[in-house]
């Protein structure tokens, strides 16, 4: 039952059948060969082995959501795409864009079609599920220790540990951002505020918004930290010395007074008026209306605020996460790495050489100056052949930067329901934000009920 | 004559009675067959699984084992919280879609039959057309429309009486009244197309000879023209009752998720969520067993009222 909502209500009615009375024989064809797709599905991992063993060159199939978002992230993951095709005559790569919300059910409808990507871009948050469920392949096995040891330690060294679950690696850490305080320096200057001078704590926060609200006649804050994803509420609960999962992954801990402070704390942004109610995306377009002072935010948008800073002729500049009183600023990740989810040998090696492609110097030049994500690797940042000279030229990119050297993962629930837990932990950090609820309580309960669905 | 043909009957009838365990016997069968097929393999079988899988944890993967939990799901999906809200929100959408979907369409069907056939033809076909148009664009456009800072409405709101922004889509008290009201408006027209055609289907004969005896257009709307099409409202009484849940998903799945705090929830998409978000296929089976059986009562509730009136029509 897929209830797309989609047909004309006349031929909903009852589902299907005028669809079915209308096709007659065609359906019935289609209904056999389904029937024997669906009987011959268990088979298919071992026919594909056959078939790439003949010569030519190896396709691989490449499910990735930069390919998804319009314009910039498309349009550098192709350049990549042709770079690697270019430098490696004898793989072809087949790209899939999907949004980056739909990634893993895509790439989950994928699988049970037995049809799976043989390269997918998977967000660390669900490390655990790509890992034990959809089976990615172990990247010490592919690549060999010393050819893995070799590519993670071109990176960043807390990067480098955001792919592995229990004790493998399964993930090469790919794009990323930590959490970025984004403001606008002419409203900073309208408000009669120092933009070189941005919030550097919470409360600084608080007092710049409301001068905004009341003095540039603009909203003042907006933290997109609610929606969909949870790394960068873990990053502001971090901040305030807790945690959302303890560390042997047993127990939840969002509703721990660490966290319930924190809410608290955006609960009162709110309530003063120095933070609109806004959905995510009414508050990104505020933003780069020139509506809105400062968004907390993830850089991968950060080619696209540039280019509405640009057009409204206002400027655009970036900071740290703000701090809590007494504990220091614990940055989070966000975005993705890439897995091997096939299992034929000869594809497994073409596909870690994509991977390799993917996160060479070459490659973090595009991701960082097209898309705005983090370079991984700290030897792109420095060569004059590669960013060295761009990021002279963006300052924006500092903040980011600093960030990355000192990042906390961003962990993945565990067991089959870690969706619903996700889901049950955003749902109540909204209801307290947004709607007011009494923070201890309502994270509390929303703890309990989802520890029992916990493994 | 009749003698001869009878006889001839006679004789043509024993082959044919002998041939009909043969293949001609079978012909009726071969027809149906096609249709018979595809109802199973489409309808039947899925809906078979669904029972069978409700009694599994299973996120669908061939790598990963099915397992037994018996009635396990069944007495989660019960007991969440999530459920709870998705039900009473669904009641909401229904009881507020009724007026959208059958009170406005039939005034506005009763409104416009007497118009020229030209100008009739204009004016319903631009109430039919947002039924039209794919419900992903309308909730992108309204999307663009209600955006709080600068879109269409509230600027109206704003230049016109002065009001501040209001946060339809956030809000946990407005957002499910926008959903519906935007099913709602994309209703109309078909509603409107169904009332239409039952109009046509009520006789002259019976409002000249009211009006005859003297009966005011109130009193001959009241009643002969509702009784006589009341198997038609009670139709589109059932449809929002049954779809309305359907007809809202795609507004949900593009405009709130189902937020601010599962405010805009129904049970769709929380079976849906259940089923393709968080890969729980046992979960959103038990829950679409449930759904089965309970709108499967009301349906037959209706047609079994709609029998009864339309028993009393003829």
């Amino acid at each position: 039952m897929s209830p797309t909502g989609d047909n004309p209500p006349g031929l909903a009615l009852a589902p299907g059948v005028p669809h079915i009375v209308s096709r007659r024989v065609p359906a019935i064809l289609l209904a056999a060969a389904l029937f024997a797709t669906a009987c011959g599905s268990n088979a298919v991992p071992a026919a594909e082995s056959v078939k790439a063993a003949g010569s030519g060159p190896v396709t691989i199939s490449f499910a990735d959501y930069n390919l998804a978002t319009a314009g910039l992230g498309a349009d550098g993951t192709n350049a990549m795409i042709q770079d690697f095709e270019k430098a490696n005559p004898d793989i072809k790569i087949d790209p899939v864009g999907i949004t980056a919300t739909e990634i893993l059910p895509k790439v989950q409808a994928m699988v049970v079609a037995g049809n799976a990507p043989d390269v997918a871009q998977e967000g660390f948050g669900d490390l655990d599920y790509v890992v034990n469920d959809l089976r990615a392949q172990p990247l010490d096995t592919i690549a060999g220790a010393q050819g893995l040891q070799a590519a993670l330690s071109a990176m960043y060294p807390p990067v480098a540990k955001l792919g592995q679950l229990n004790g493998k690696t399964y993930g090469l850490p790919y794009t990323l951002s930590t959490p970025i305080l984004f403001y606008n320096a002419s409203l900073f200057q309208q408000a009669g505020l120092d933009p070189t001078q941005p919030p550097s704590t919470w409360a600084q926060v608080k007092q710049d918004a409301l001068a905004i609200h009341s003095k540039a006649g603009a909203s003042g804050v907006y933290i997109d930290c609610a929606y969909y994803f949870d790394w960068c509420w873990q990053g502001i609960v971090l901040s305030n010395g807790g945690r959302v999962l303890s560390q042997d992954r047993k127990t939840l801990e969002f509703g721990d007074p660490p966290a319930v402070q924190a809410a608290a704390m955006w609960q009162d942004l709110v309530k003063s008026g120095a933070h609109p109610p806004l959905s995510e995306n009414d508050a990104i377009a505020a933003f780069e209306g020139g509506k809105l002072g400062m968004l907390l935010e993830t850089s991968a948008l950060q080619a696209s605020l540039l280019t509405a800073a640009a057009k409204g002729g206002w400027d655009l500049r970036a900071a740290p996460m703000p701090a809590f009183p007494g504990h220091p600023v614990v940055p989070t990740n966000s975005g993705s790495a890439l897995f091997i989810l096939s299992g034929n040998p000869q594809k497994q090696q073409a596909a870690w050489r994509f991977l390799q492609f993917m996160t060479s110097e070459q490659a973090y030049t595009i991701i960082t100056e097209q898309i705005g994500y983090l370079p991984l690797r700290p030897d792109v940042v420095a060569d004059p052949n590669y960013l060295q000279p761009w990021i002279a030229q963006h300052p924006l990119m500092q903040p980011n930067l600093q960030q990355l050297q000192r990042l906390q993962p961003w962990v993945s629930f565990p067991g089959p329901n870690y969706v619903q837990i996700k889901n049950i932990e955003l749902a109540a950090l909204q209801q307290v934000v947004f709607g007011g609820a009494d923070p201890a309580g309502t994270l509390g309960a929303a703890q309990k009920r989802a520890q029992a669905l916990m493994p | 004559m009749s003698a001869i043909a009878s006889e001839e009957a006679t004789l043509v009838a024993v082959p044919r009675a002998r041939r009909r365990l043969g293949a001609a016997g079978l012909r009726p069968y071969l027809y149906i067959l096609p249709v018979v097929a595809s109802l199973g393999f489409w309808i039947y079988w899925p809906l078979l699984r669904t029972f069978f899988l409700g009694f599994y944890t299973w996120n669908l993967l061939p790598t990963t084992p099915r397992v037994w939990v018996g009635l396990g799901n069944y007495a989660r999906v019960v007991g969440l919280q999530e459920m709870g809200i998705a039900l009473r929100n669904t009641l909401i959408y229904v009881v507020g879609m009724l007026p959208l979907s059958v009170a406005l369409p039939l005034g506005i069907a009763l409104l416009t039959q007497n118009l020229g056939a030209r100008a009739r033809g204009v004016y319903r076909a631009l109430i039919f057309m947002p039924m039209l148009m794919a419900p992903v664009v309308v909730a992108t456009i309204w999307d663009w429309m209600l955006d709080p800072t600068g879109g269409l409405v509230d600027s109206l709101l704003h230049a016109v009486f002065g009001l501040g922004p209001v946060y339809w889509l956030n809000s946990q008290t407005w957002a499910i009244w926008v959903i519906t009201a935007i099913a709602g408006w994309k209703v109309v027209g078909f509603a409107v197309l169904i009332f239409a055609a039952a109009l046509t289907g009520v006789s002259r004969e019976y409002l000249e000879a009211a009006a005859v005896d003297g009966a005011a257009a109130w009193q001959r709307t009241w009643h002969i023209v509702v009784p006589l099409i009341l198997p038609s409202i009670l139709l589109v009484v059932m449809l929002t009752v049954l779809l309305s849940a359907q007809w809202t998903f795609p507004l949900i799945n593009v405009m709130t998720q189902g937020g601010p705090v599962n405010a805009t929830t129904n049970i769709y998409f929380e079976l849906w969520q259940f089923g393709f978000q968080s890969y729980n296929v046992g979960w959103a089976s038990a829950a679409a067993v449930l759904l089965f059986l309970g709108f499967g009562v009301i349906a037959w509730g209706f047609t079994a009222l709609m029998n009864r009136v339309a028993y009393r029509d003829s």
